[in-house]
């Protein structure tokens, strides 16, 4: 009785769609939508000016927990290269050219920041990765100064003098290093494990420290 | 008696449908294709964005297979391919993925200090301006795919060769575009709401038709 019914086929050309819209996502899908669809000019203005910023905060070292929100690498990444350059013996274009030192900034800078990350991480601090990563690497800047002042002192005629100039610039360098970047890590620490936390990140601008006052361009 | 009207009357209509159809796909074939609900174009609509993402992933390979013939400097090869690949992972992470494909991955870092990774992508709006070409597509999927496979292999030849110095180079370029592939793919994956709910509705609708048409046919 009902085997007509078989017979009757459902066209699968008719679309049953609609939209479902939560209002409690609306404030995120706005921002979604505008970092979505921003123009190419905007989005290289707003990763300078990250860039910018946090060059600053590291030359006047201020407590500010804002500045880590927006991490990069982009600043580690050119100070390295820049540190790296400089630090090369010999000249840029021969055939026995310093790529090894080259290669040994790069591992040393970034191995190193890795490790005190890593360290920093075990010992119980709230930071991410990346933070870290991002505040050790901009906090090479003072260092990367002095590795430039260095250069220019070295261009005048060796001697005690000289190398007292070198030294003093570097220490406070190296000082000014340490003060930017325990202003942004020692807060992630519990209060008893700062000097933990610390002291790595001494160790670490030290030998780059003494990289840059050992460097002497035969 | 009433049913069985019914069916001689669907019996009769299919049977004309039938015809119609057979008629409508022959003369209609090419009005039909304009009537369906989203074309993808197979046109690219961003030409400057297409070529930028291929330039630099190519031409970081390029002049790390051609270095020892272009310049005699390890140096000025390394920094030229780091460069490179720093100015691609940008340009692919910030630009050509939302431009092309409409994807788009960042890191977002909280008040507590917890870093989130948000994948983004855009929603398929019936506006026509905003709908993905193919072409686009395939372009950007193969570029993205193809050249961190080929930076592996650079990676075992370097470590199987001893040419250690370019180790350095090479796991950075693993790195930077292995990490572009993986967030663009956390994104596709993430846009399809729940892969489980996709299934079981594909799954649902072959169910639907297999019992649909096992009924015509029997």
């Amino acid at each position: 009785m009902f085997a007509g019914l078989s017979d009757i086929s459902i066209s699968q050309d008719i679309p049953v769609e609609g939209e479902i819209t939560i209002p409690m996502r609306s404030r995120i899908r706005e921002f979604d939508s505008s970092t979505l669809n921003e123009s190419v000019q905007n989005t290289i203005m707003r990763d300078l000016k990250a860039v910018g910023k946090k060059f600053m905060h590291v030359l006047y070292p201020r407590k500010s927990n804002t500045l880590l929100r927006d991490w990069d690498l982009w600043g580690p990444l050119i100070l390295c290269v820049t540190l790296a350059l400089m630090l090369q013996r010999g000249s840029v274009d021969s055939e026995k050219d310093g790529g090894p030192q080259f290669a040994e900034v790069f591992v040393i800078v970034w191995f190193g920041a890795v490790t005190i990350t890593l360290n920093s991480k075990l010992l119980g601090g709230n930071i991410s990765f990346f933070q870290s990563l991002c505040v050790l690497g901009y906090c090479i800047l003072p260092l990367t100064v002095a590795m430039l002042v260095c250069r220019l002192v070295l261009l005048a005629e060796p001697g005690p003098i000289n190398f007292m100039v070198r030294l003093f610039v570097v220490i406070v360098m190296f000082a000014w290093s340490i003060v930017a970047s325990t202003a942004f890590l020692a807060d992630s620490q519990p209060p008893n494990r700062k000097a933990l936390a610390v002291y790595p990140v001494f160790l670490f601008y030290f030998v780059i420290s003494w990289m840059i006052l050992t460097f002497t361009p035969q | 008696m009433l049913m069985r009207k019914i069916y001689q009357k669907d019996l009769k209509r299919q049977e004309t449908q039938d015809s119609n159809d057979d008629i409508e796909d022959v003369s209609l074939f090419d009005a039909e294709e304009e009537t369906t609900s989203r074309p993808k174009k197979s046109k690219i609509r961003h030409p400057v964005a297409s070529f930028f993402h291929l330039f630099f992933r190519v031409s970081a390979i390029i002049v790390y297979l051609l270095c020892e013939l272009f310049s005699s400097s390890f140096i000025a090869c390394m920094v030229t391919i780091i460069l490179l690949l720093s100015c691609d992972f940008w340009a692919v992470k910030n630009v050509t993925g939302r431009l092309m494909v409409g994807l788009r991955w960042w890191n977002h870092i909280d008040e507590d200090g917890k870093s989130h990774w948000v994948f983004e992508s855009r929603k398929a709006s019936p506006q026509d301006s905003k709908t993905v070409s193919e072409a686009e597509s395939r372009i950007f999927w193969l570029g993205l795919i193809a050249c961190p496979v080929l930076w592996v292999i650079f990676a075992f030849s370097a470590l199987f060769s001893f040419r250690v110095k370019w180790l350095a180079v090479v796991i950075m370029g693993v790195v930077l575009q292995g990490a572009n592939l993986y967030g663009y793919i956390r994104c596709k994956v993430g846009s399809r709401k729940d892969l489980t709910s996709m299934a079981t509705s594909y799954l649902g609708k072959q169910f639907l038709r297999q019992t649909t048409g096992d009924d015509q046919t029997s």
